[in-house]
């Protein structure tokens, strides 16, 4: 017999065995991995600033309750695929996951998060919580009073900008002679095009803004949403997930044509770059300008002090929307009932009004109270604070339906064909909104 | 190169023979043939990362894969991936091997530093060279500016990131080419140099009638090694533009995209099993190149 | 033609080497400096004034991060290099014995079909990893091998076989069968010629097949990534899991940590040079 009967051979014998294969029953999920030390929760989130906080209130509550909270945190990079494959186990690591808000779809539909709906009015009272937040952190579906989720981290799209160069006598004078008006923080996108143009100085390196433009999770989306909407345009129908029509209109076309048109005003690389480097575009003291969570401004403020400020995202006509971020505390399905009883009750005293006063105290402890964020104090608190507080009212987020993430792949791609000049931006978005569909049909959902 | 040693063989001893070989025998086809067979099963079914529901869908998946633009583009994008790569590094490679093939000092030295890069894991040389080839700060760039030259974004530009993933590609395996190609050079008996000599033949010629054939078998058994590696290339794409670029995406990526992101086992089995068939065809060329070499050289 | 000859020997040299160089350099730096605008790649003793200096200040911060948990997170660096060594060596042991058995049977006995098992041996080489992870993972969900040190050595022990197997077939075909039957002349037993004759004589193949299949665990990423996400996660899947960190990539501990990472292999790259071609080639190239 040569190799190659031996490959057909192979081939034979896999396919007969097909059949078997087939048939045969999944073993039986193993025996849950080792148990837990008793008396301590796992939360899973990702690596960044919030999350040492989250750990810093852990402790408080360990100091009240005896119970241990381990704070375990993971690249964003690979975030979405470990706690997936964790679900995949017959027990995940995690007790409580602090997932994207995107994911509670996927979450709710696949019976992986615990719903929350009669518990959750039982220890926090649901009007405190802002209503956005709880439409896009915690409900699924949207708005329909079903929580898989309690609000952990509220976060949205804002702008930071270099104070000291807006302030500069001279650029003011020049900016003046240039434009025949004032340098100040923009407004409207039109007057945010003018600023990072008017700055973006490559011999220098000098450059105007950087917006989150990556290709590889889900960068280039939010970045471009804020627009979108801005300019009049929608992922979908309001009331349905009617993509058709809906998303292949002048103003979402105006609006990534805007974004395009602002990408060529950064630094060298500026058509891909993840939360990461539009952040290190600003450390590093080249761009004025970026577009980023609100979540990482802390870091700014420490290193620039106040040479740095912060501000809501501009609008366009009046219209002003920023994309939304953060993620909501929801509880595994895959672990032993008690350990889901010492989960909520972590979630209780997060809840409460004392310890969400003091999550506010953290590095970007973002609260989701609503009076909380109403109250001067809170606005006075950090120079970010009273942007993020307004920008909770604006906020808006991508699909969070279980195939968001085949959603979020055909968007990315054709909005980057779209941004990279591959394709017309209208037909890219024609041809965006017929695979929508097609991946909505194919779940159901339309 | 040495023949191998005719050995007579021990008659009998069938059982001992068998238990020698028996245990990798069995591990090989517990770890390959049964994923194979597993494969198929699941590609027949609507699975999906999470959740335990799944039903026979039929051939659902393999429509889908044979109308998938996706898969068409990253089929043509790692053919064109393995074609240039591979091509890249078997002309440097040879050419670093016509000059190193005469003795000089410190050979052995050049040699060692020369080879090191295909030794690295191209995860992690994957993701330095995202600095090095960043186009904001990374160093290639910086170099280019400060001679006033213009700063391509190595990684960014949809016409170049391509490029430049096979550029780190040949970084890392053109020392393979060269390896291999010195061999063969090393092995050219000098007397058909010196008749060629005398003859008075053009050095072009003597290249063309001398050198080449005599390596290529060689460099036959190099470009296939190479290319069913190339065939696979995960790692590099991962560390420099991530599985769901698409100016980037080859197989192995889409189908990292396909299980892990967007959670679709059955359809991610259909991928694969299409890509196995491609695997096992290329496979069967390489191992019967092989055979024949090894007939060749009997003979 | 002799220029010619030293531009192309000069051009590799720098090809292959200067990323290394660039590597140590950037090792040395602080994060500042590396994500600069500017080239800095003179290493000095104090920070520069001058912002847009091509010097930088050298430091061994990052080494010492490389031992700093980051708060929250589990594990340092040192502990993903512990994983690596232990999933490595543990495979490597496995691959090398079984391959040199395998390769002994194959070598010194009638086994029907020798030839086509040698091809299906060779051609699971073959496989990419990402085609069968599937049912490979679903087959670690049953068994709990998901995320542990046994479980990625196994895949490694497996996939390395072939690599084992040739080689090692190669080497055991040089040492010719008249000094086991001396031995079993003498009075040994078959097993004890294996042990006492053959594998003492065969010690230079085992080296070169430890090394590679060493190199091959240790560099491994498309299973370590998907299997070992979370458990036992190597050192390639833990660098390549920083990406997307939301504060930026801590450059010069990864740089540090790709150095120390890469230091054996260019150690053994050293050790084993001259049977490099060797093992490249599954040993069907002998020099």
């Amino acid at each position: 017999m040569n190799p190659g009967h031996l490959c057909s051979t192979l081939l034979l014998t896999a396919s007969l065995a097909l059949l078997s294969g087939a048939c045969s029953k999944e073993a039986p999920p193993p025996a849950s991995g080792a148990a837990q030390t008793p008396q301590s929760i796992t939360v899973w989130w990702f690596q960044w600033a919030p999350a040492d906080g989250l750990q810093e209130l852990g402790r408080e509550f360990q100091k009240e309750t005896g119970i241990e909270v381990k704070v375990e945190q993971i690249p964003l990079g690979s975030y979405q695929e470990k706690v997936f494959l964790e679900f995949g186990a017959a027990r995940t690591r995690f007790d409580v996951l602090i997932g994207d808000s995107q994911w509670i779809g996927r979450g709710a539909t696949k019976k992986l998060y615990v719903e929350l709906t009669d518990w959750l009015p039982t220890v926090v009272d649901l009007k405190t919580i802002h209503p956005r937040a709880a439409k896009y952190l915690c409900e699924y579906p949207e708005g329909s009073g079903k929580w898989f989720a309690a609000p952990c981290e509220t976060d949205a799209v804002g702008l930071a900008y270099r104070k000291d160069w807006f302030e500069d006598p001279a650029e003011k004078q020049a900016f003046q002679a240039k434009y025949g008006r004032a340098l100040e923080v923009p407004k409207s996108w039109e007057d945010f095009q003018q600023v990072a143009e008017f700055f973006q100085r490559p011999d220098t390196k000098r450059y105007g803004c950087s917006l989150p433009s990556d290709r590889s999770y889900d960068g280039l989306t939010m970045g471009v949403q804020n627009l979108l909407w801005a300019f009049g345009g929608r992922w979908h129908a309001e009331k349905s997930n009617k993509v058709v029509g809906e998303l292949d209109t002048p103003g979402s076309v105006a609006g990534i044509e805007f974004y395009k048109k602002l990408l060529k005003l950064g630094p060298n690389g500026a058509e891909r770059m993840d939360y990461g480097q539009v952040l290190e575009s600003f450390t590093n003291g080249s761009t004025a300008m970026i577009l980023n969570y609100f979540a990482f401004f802390p870091g700014i403020q420490k290193q620039y002090g106040d040479k740095v400020g912060f501000a809501v995202v501009p609008a366009h006509d009046g219209k002003r929307v920023a994309s939304l971020g953060g993620q909501g505390m929801s509880i595994s399905t895959r672990i032993p009932p008690a350990q889901q009883e010492l989960s909520k009750r972590f979630i209780a005293w997060f809840m409460q009004r004392k310890v969400q006063e003091q999550w506010i105290t953290k590095p970007a402890g973002f609260t989701a109270n609503a009076d909380i964020l109403k109250s001067a104090a809170f606005r006075a608190q950090t120079p970010y604070n009273g942007p993020f507080a307004e920008s909770v009212d604006s906020m808006q987020d991508f699909w969070n339906v279980p195939v968001f993430n085949e959603l979020l792949t055909v968007t990315q791609r054709y909005v980057g064909m779209a941004v990279d000049g591959e394709m017309p931006t209208a037909e890219a978005l024609k041809q965006l909104a017929i695979e929508k569909e097609r991946i909505l049909k194919d779940a159901g959902l339309l | 190169m040495s023949t191998t040693t005719d050995v007579r063989r021990h008659r009998g001893g069938s059982t001992i023979a068998w238990s020698l070989v028996g245990p990798t025998l069995l591990l090989l086809i517990a770890f390959n043939v049964f994923p194979l067979i597993y494969n198929i099963a699941l590609s027949f079914t609507n699975r999906e990362l999470v959740g335990e529901d799944s039903r026979f869908v039929g051939t659902t998946n393999y429509t889908r894969v044979f109308s998938d633009p996706l898969f068409a583009g990253a089929l043509r994008r790692t053919a064109l991936f393995v074609v240039c790569a591979v091509g890249a590094e078997l002309m440097l490679g040879f050419a670093l091997a016509l000059a190193l093939v005469r003795e000089f000092r410190l050979k052995r030295a050049v040699l060692a530093v020369v080879l090191v890069p295909m030794m690295l894991s191209p995860a992690v040389m994957g993701l330095y060279w995202a600095l090095i080839l960043n186009g904001n700060y990374g160093v290639v760039n910086q170099i280019l500016g400060s001679i006033g030259l213009p700063q391509p974004q190595w990684l960014t530009d949809r016409d170049l990131k391509f490029w430049s993933i096979v550029v780190v590609d040949v970084w890392m395996w053109t020392p393979f080419m060269a390896l291999i190609a010195l061999a063969g050079l090393s092995a050219i008996p000098p007397h058909l140099y010196e008749a060629a000599e005398i003859d008075r033949a053009s050095r072009w010629r003597v290249f063309m009638r001398i050198t080449l054939p005599m390596t290529a078998p060689l460099l036959g058994l190099a470009v296939l090694l190479r290319a069913t590696d190339a065939l696979k290339q995960f790692d590099l794409v991962m560390a420099t533009a991530g599985p769901n670029d698409a100016a980037t995406q080859t197989l192995s990526t889409l189908l990292y995209q396909t299980v892990f992101r967007d959670g679709k086992i059955g359809l991610g089995a259909a991928f694969a099993c299409v890509v196995l068939v491609l695997v096992i065809a290329l496979a069967t060329v390489f191992t019967r190149y092989l055979d024949h070499l090894r007939r060749a050289r009997e003979t | 033609m002799r220029a010619v000859r030293w531009l192309v020997i000069v051009a590799g040299l720098l090809f292959a080497a200067l990323p290394l160089v660039w590597m140590g350099l950037s090792s040395i730096k602080h994060r500042g400096d590396t994500i600069s605008q500017h080239l800095r790649w003179m290493p000095a003793m104090e920070a520069p004034a001058d912002p847009a200096s091509s010097s930088f200040e050298a430091t061994s911060d990052s080494y010492r991060d490389l031992a700093t948990v980051h708060a929250g997170a589990q594990h340092s660096f040192w502990h993903h290099l512990w994983n690596s060594v232990v999933i490595g060596v543990l495979s490597t042991i496995a691959s090398v014995a079984l391959g040199t058995l395998c390769a002994y049977g194959f070598s010194r006995f009638r086994v029907p079909g020798e030839k086509d098992w040698l091809f299906f041996i060779l051609s699971t080489r073959f496989m990419p990893p990402l085609a069968v992870v599937v049912p490979v993972l679903m087959m670690y969900r049953a068994l709990d091998l998901q995320g542990t040190h046994l479980g990625l050595a196994l895949l490694y022990t497996v996939f390395n076989l072939s690599l084992a197997v040739w080689l090692m077939k190669g080497f055991l075909d040089e040492i010719p069968r008249a000094y086991e039957e001396a031995a079993v002349v003498d009075g040994y037993s078959r097993f004890g010629a294996f042990i006492r004759i053959v594998l003492p004589e065969a010690r230079t193949g085992i080296a070169v097949t430890a090394v590679f299949c060493l190199i091959s665990a240790w560099n491994e990423y498309g299973f370590a990534m998907t299997l070992n996400s979370s458990g036992a996660v190597t050192v390639p899947a833990y660098f390549a899991g920083l990406q997307g960190n939301i504060e930026g990539m801590p450059w010069p501990q990864i740089a540090a940590g790709a150095l120390i990472f890469v230091t054996p292999i260019v150690v053994f790259t050293v050790l084993v040079r001259s049977h490099l071609l060797r093992g490249v080639t599954f040993g069907t190239v002998k020099q």
